[in-house]
């Protein structure tokens, strides 16, 4: 029994997710305890719960039915959003939430799951190789579709996890260095863009530079370059179009100084609060800037200065730790599967985890730009952890099954 | 799975094990920055600088009149506050001795501002008076988390005067903050009714933010970088009004015992020259704490205090409706000057006999609208039927609001057929509806605002003037005005028609025969029309609708007084005195009189005027 345990049963994703999601509870704990918010905590712990159930169901789903199952959910996810653009009610200047029976839910938590889900699905079909262009452009698609629908909401932050998140999965999936050259130099036109014309010139030349050393041949390099272009060209018009809420992000993370109220404050407040925790941290309900209530929210995007503050380098870095051992599992997990379609869900898995973390401690840090992204199993957020919570799931159902063809 | 695909695996094994340990490596180097290289410069700022936001509220605008007197000042409010963190809650009953003020409710402020934050003060009352808030700031080292802030408040130079026009502030309800978006706090005073409401965004400036260094405890330390960071708040724009204060005083003791509305607008540009609507209230009540008792008492007095019947009423506009009627019979060549008809006192249609005041004999329309004979407009609506009325009651700005920048109002009503067949049922109404909209009865509803900018168009011979009470908006950061333009639409009448019609007018009041001789200013010709309004709460409604001088005129007025009685009586001597008091400066006539008593029931129906049908 114990060694059937051992051999099928993931041990060490359960343990990782079960670590991040006290220490998360305990940090909502502290973020919301006199503020009248502390039903945040209790409601946070019932998701833990029922997220709990739902992660060891999902493990034990026959492998077969999550493949075959695979595009139902996408379309399903696809449905979810395309209604909510429609009908959908608006929180924070974004229309993502979902009035689930009383409950906030954000159905683009699931449409990350089902669209990993379906791209695996969709290339571990022994007749579709991502080398042939057409089967690259419906993989890319697969992403693409519902990337577009959140970026409409407009959710700037998941939209990103979707586009970051496709990068390894292309790599995992055997593309091209070509593909995925021609896919990243855009962003990094539309990045210089951002900076002024300059940056934008050599920011041109750089992928031009790229696309020349990764060349395949004149055509595609004219092609990729050509969009390059016309993305770095029309991110000045989008900029334009954009929420001025998404805006201000973006300037102040260019320029933190200049907007000391809004999303500036947050960063500058939240570096504070990380630095002035030192080693051992503050202690559990002791954080100043944290019981004062210095960062508007924190107990969602901004959890982690709350970590960092009363637990210190300490306890930030056993966290960052325990994500990393997360992320090197779910690798494990997709290197060993002996099936096709679990190894790159897997990468998927690891790819949201990882843009998701990246992102989200990177600005508590003030290493990235402030966009709303939720820290995994840390956020206070009942989709989101459910979502993170299936995600482990099917990393255990991927390793118990990894010996399946 | 092929070799050549296990190869490629720990391949690629090895380049993402390689990305994810680096990215790690970043983030790990980037906590060691912040928590250990820097920990000195962040502990400190965390334990010595932490930043408080302080919101500076702005001095809210001015309100000038057209004479440039002050009419809105803004002085200061004393608001006691409390830090729940500091506060020591065995100091509550010593408080509320102090305070005279129920522990409950202190203690109701507290919990309150302790769901917003325990370390920021929270208001405990607003708007205190000066004795309490002495006897709190002499026992204030007694009282640590006590303190108090100092706000600005509205006060009235001129006192109760014109409060409907200039409405009042009172504190943000959750509603209005739930939909402000984060222009607002909680407790901010905000624009309600009247001006106040309408030029909000005017007058409320910008607020300020002054950084506060903070330390672990909450204790304020000082201004953050010398303040450097501070923005300043900005003062609210100034407004500039048409109303004439001296006019609205005058007008405002002339209405004191009536139930009802006056609105004097100058017929050249539209802008409100005076408004009045009693009873009123006090606008300064609401700028302090608005005990719900007091608030209660205003919402659910009978009279309606906070109603504002310049604006808002919808009554029958009686006799001052025929220059209308005529107007359109007039114009679309129903008839013309030398049409003339016999009253013989009453009208017969169908089985219904409409009767008239007096038996006026032959009479032509300049003639009727003189006489204010009844019988000439029953036969004349008939003739110009039910969508000629609409057409010509929208020229001249009935059943639609009129625009004014005071907010609420009524858009009033004209009847149509439509409308006919809506309350009645198609075909369950017939022509003898119309007889009595010829004399302004039956279900025509006007405000006195809308007589005005009717009357207005009579006295400058063809224009329906927008009304307004803001003529400019004064911008004190860059010392610019910007004078506000408003619609002026021609109402397309013939010069000779206008021309009979203002002939009408004249003679009500200078000839004799005409009904509103009580209007009459000495030394300067007018023009006006009276008006009794039946209606089913009581006595009779008094209007009267007049402009002066006759060939240039400056001054145009509506007044209407409920349940008064006669208008050529009631309404006519306070128009001709606000006429007067306007054109001249003091009143010529002698007023034996001055304020006539409130008459609920007068008796006097048979005797002049206007009958009953």
């Amino acid at each position: 029994m114990l060694s059937y345990f051992k051999e099928y049963f993931d041990f060490r994703a359960l343990l990782i997710c079960l670590a991040l999601v006290i220490v998360g509870l305990m940090s909502i704990y502290s973020a919301t305890f006199d503020i009248n918010n502390a039903a945040n905590y209790d409601r946070q712990a019932l998701w833990a719960g029922i997220g709990f159930i739902i992660m060891i169901v999902i493990s034990f789903i026959p492998l077969r039915t999550l493949q075959r199952l695979s595009f139902a959910f996408y379309f399903i996810a696809i449905a979810t959003l395309v209604i909510i653009l429609v009908v959908g009610i608006t929180v924070k200047g974004s229309k993502s939430w979902f009035g689930l029976i009383g409950l906030g839910g954000q159905p683009s938590e699931f449409a990350k799951i089902a669209t990993v889900l379906a791209f695996a699905s969709y290339l571990s079909k022994t007749d579709v190789s991502i080398s042939r262009i057409k089967h690259l452009f419906i993989s890319l698609g697969i992403f693409a579709f519902p990337m577009f629908l959140i970026l409409a909401q407009p959710d700037l932050g998941t939209a990103i996890v979707f586009f970051v998140a496709l990068l390894p999965l292309l790599y995992w999936a055997g593309a091209s260095n070509f593909i995925l050259v021609a896919i990243l130099v855009p962003i990094l036109a539309a990045f210089g863009a951002l900076l002024g014309t300059t940056y934008f010139l050599i920011a041109v030349a750089i992928g031009a530079a790229l696309l020349y050393v990764f060349r395949e041949n004149k055509f595609t390099v004219a092609v990729a370059f050509g969009i390059m272009l016309a993305v770095g060209l029309s991110v000045q018009v989008m900029y334009e179009r954009m929420h001025v809420y998404q805006q201000k992000r973006i300037s102040a993370f260019l320029n933190p100084e200049a907007d000391p109220l809004g999303a500036g404050y947050n960063v500058v407040q939240s570096k504070i609060a990380i630095g002035s925790g030192g080693f051992f941290g503050k202690g559990f309900l002791k954080g100043t800037q944290t019981q004062l209530n210095y960062i508007p929210e924190q107990w969602t995007d901004f959890i982690f200065c709350v970590t960092g503050e009363e637990f210190g380098t300490l306890g930030a870095s056993i966290v960052l730790g325990l994500f990393a051992a997360l992320l090197l599992h779910a690798l494990r997990v997709a290197s060993i599967s002996r099936n096709r379609f679990s190894s790159l869900a897997a990468i998927g898995m690891m790819g949201i985890f990882g843009t998701h973390i990246v992102i989200n401690t990177g600005m508590s840090m003030g290493l990235m730009p402030v966009v709303g992204l939720p820290l995994p199993f840390l956020s206070y957020g009942g989709s989101s952890l459910v979502a993170n919570m299936m995600m482990v799931g099917l990393l255990m159902n991927f390793y118990a099954n990894r010996k399946e063809y | 799975m092929i070799t050549d695909d296990e190869i490629d695996v720990s391949s690629r094994r090895r380049a993402l094990t390689i990305v994810i340990i680096l990215v790690f490596v970043i983030l790990f180097l980037r906590l060691y920055y912040l928590q250990l290289v820097s920990y000195s410069e962040f502990g400190k700022k965390s334990e010595e600088n932490s930043v408080r936001v302080v919101i500076k509220e702005p001095v809210r605008g001015f309100i000038f009149d057209r004479n440039d007197r002050l009419v809105v000042d803004v002085g200061p409010a004393y608001s006691i506050t409390i830090t729940p963190a500091a506060f020591d809650t065995n100091n509550l009953v010593f408080l509320s001795s102090l305070m005279q003020l129920d522990p409950a409710v202190i203690q109701g402020r507290i919990d309150r501002g302790r769901a917003y934050s325990r370390f920021s003060p929270a208001r405990i009352i607003r708007d205190v008076d000066f004795k309490t808030l002495s006897r709190v700031e002499e026992n204030l080292y007694l009282l640590p988390g006590i303190g108090y802030e100092v706000e600005s408040k509205r006060l009235y130079p001129f006192g109760i005067c014109a409060s409907h026009l200039l409405g009042y502030c009172k504190e943000i309800t959750d509603e209005q903050l739930r939909r402000s978006g984060t222009v607002y706090q909680q407790g901010d005073l905000v624009g309600s009714s009247g001006l106040e409401a309408s030029y909000e965004t005017f007058l409320r400036g910008e607020k300020g933010y002054e950084f506060i260094s903070v330390n672990s405890k909450g204790q304020l330390l000082g201004p953050l970088e010398e303040g450097k960071r501070d923005v300043h708040s900005k003062e609210g724009f100034d407004l500039i009004l048409s109303i004439d204060f001296g006019l609205q005083v005058f007008a405002e003791s002339l209405m004191t015992n009536y139930r009802g509305a006056l609105v004097a607008i100058d017929p050249n540009d539209g802008g409100i020259l005076a408004m009045v609507s009693k009873p009123d209230f006090d606008p300064s009540i609401f700028s302090g704490v608005t005990s719900s008792e007091v608030w209660t008492k205003l919402n659910t007095d009978p009279d309606k205090p906070l109603f504002n019947r310049a604006t808002m009423t919808r009554y029958p506009p009686g006799s001052t409706f025929k220059m209308l009627v005529a107007a359109a019979a007039l114009e679309e060549g129903i008839i013309d000057e030398h049409y003339s008809i016999t009253c013989r006192g009453s009208f017969r249609f169908g089985n219904k006999t409409f009767k008239d005041t007096h038996v006026h004999g032959a009479v032509n329309v300049v003639e009727a609208i003189q006489k204010s004979c009844d019988v000439f407009f029953y036969q004349l609506i008939l003739k110009i039927g039910l969508d000629r009325l609409n057409d010509y009651g929208k020229r001249f700005g009935f059943g639609k609001p009129t625009g004014i920048d005071i907010g609420d109002e009524t858009s009033g009503l004209i009847p149509s057929a439509e409308y006919y067949d809506r309350v009645y049922g198609k075909g369950q109404w017939t022509q003898g509806n119309l007889v009595s909209l010829g004399i302004g009865q039956g279900e025509i509803g006007v405000s006195p605002l809308q007589m005005a900018q009717y009357t207005a168009a009579f006295a400058n011979s063809g224009i329906l003037l927008q009304p307004h009470a803001v003529n400019s908006i004064r911008n004190k950061r860059t010392n610019r005005i910007d004078i506000i333009d408003h619609s002026e639409i021609p109402v397309w009448l013939n010069y000779d028609v206008m021309r009979m019609i203002r002939e009408g007018m004249r003679r009500v009041v200078e000839e004799p025969g005409g009904t509103g001789g009580l209007a009459r200013i000495s030394g300067v010709v007018s023009a006006g029309k009276t008006g009794t309004a039946q209606n089913p709460h009581g006595a009779d409604h008094a209007w009267y609708v007049g402009f002066a001088p006759f060939d240039q005129p400056r001054i145009v007025i509506a007044v209407m007084l409920e349940n008064a009685g006669f208008g050529g009586t009631k309404a006519a001597p306070i128009a001709g005195m606000v006429m007067e008091k306007y054109l001249f400066g003091e009143l010529r006539r002698k007023v034996t009189k001055p304020v006539p008593a409130k008459t609920p029931q007068d008796t006097a129906r048979q005797t002049t005027e206007k009958g009953v049908h």
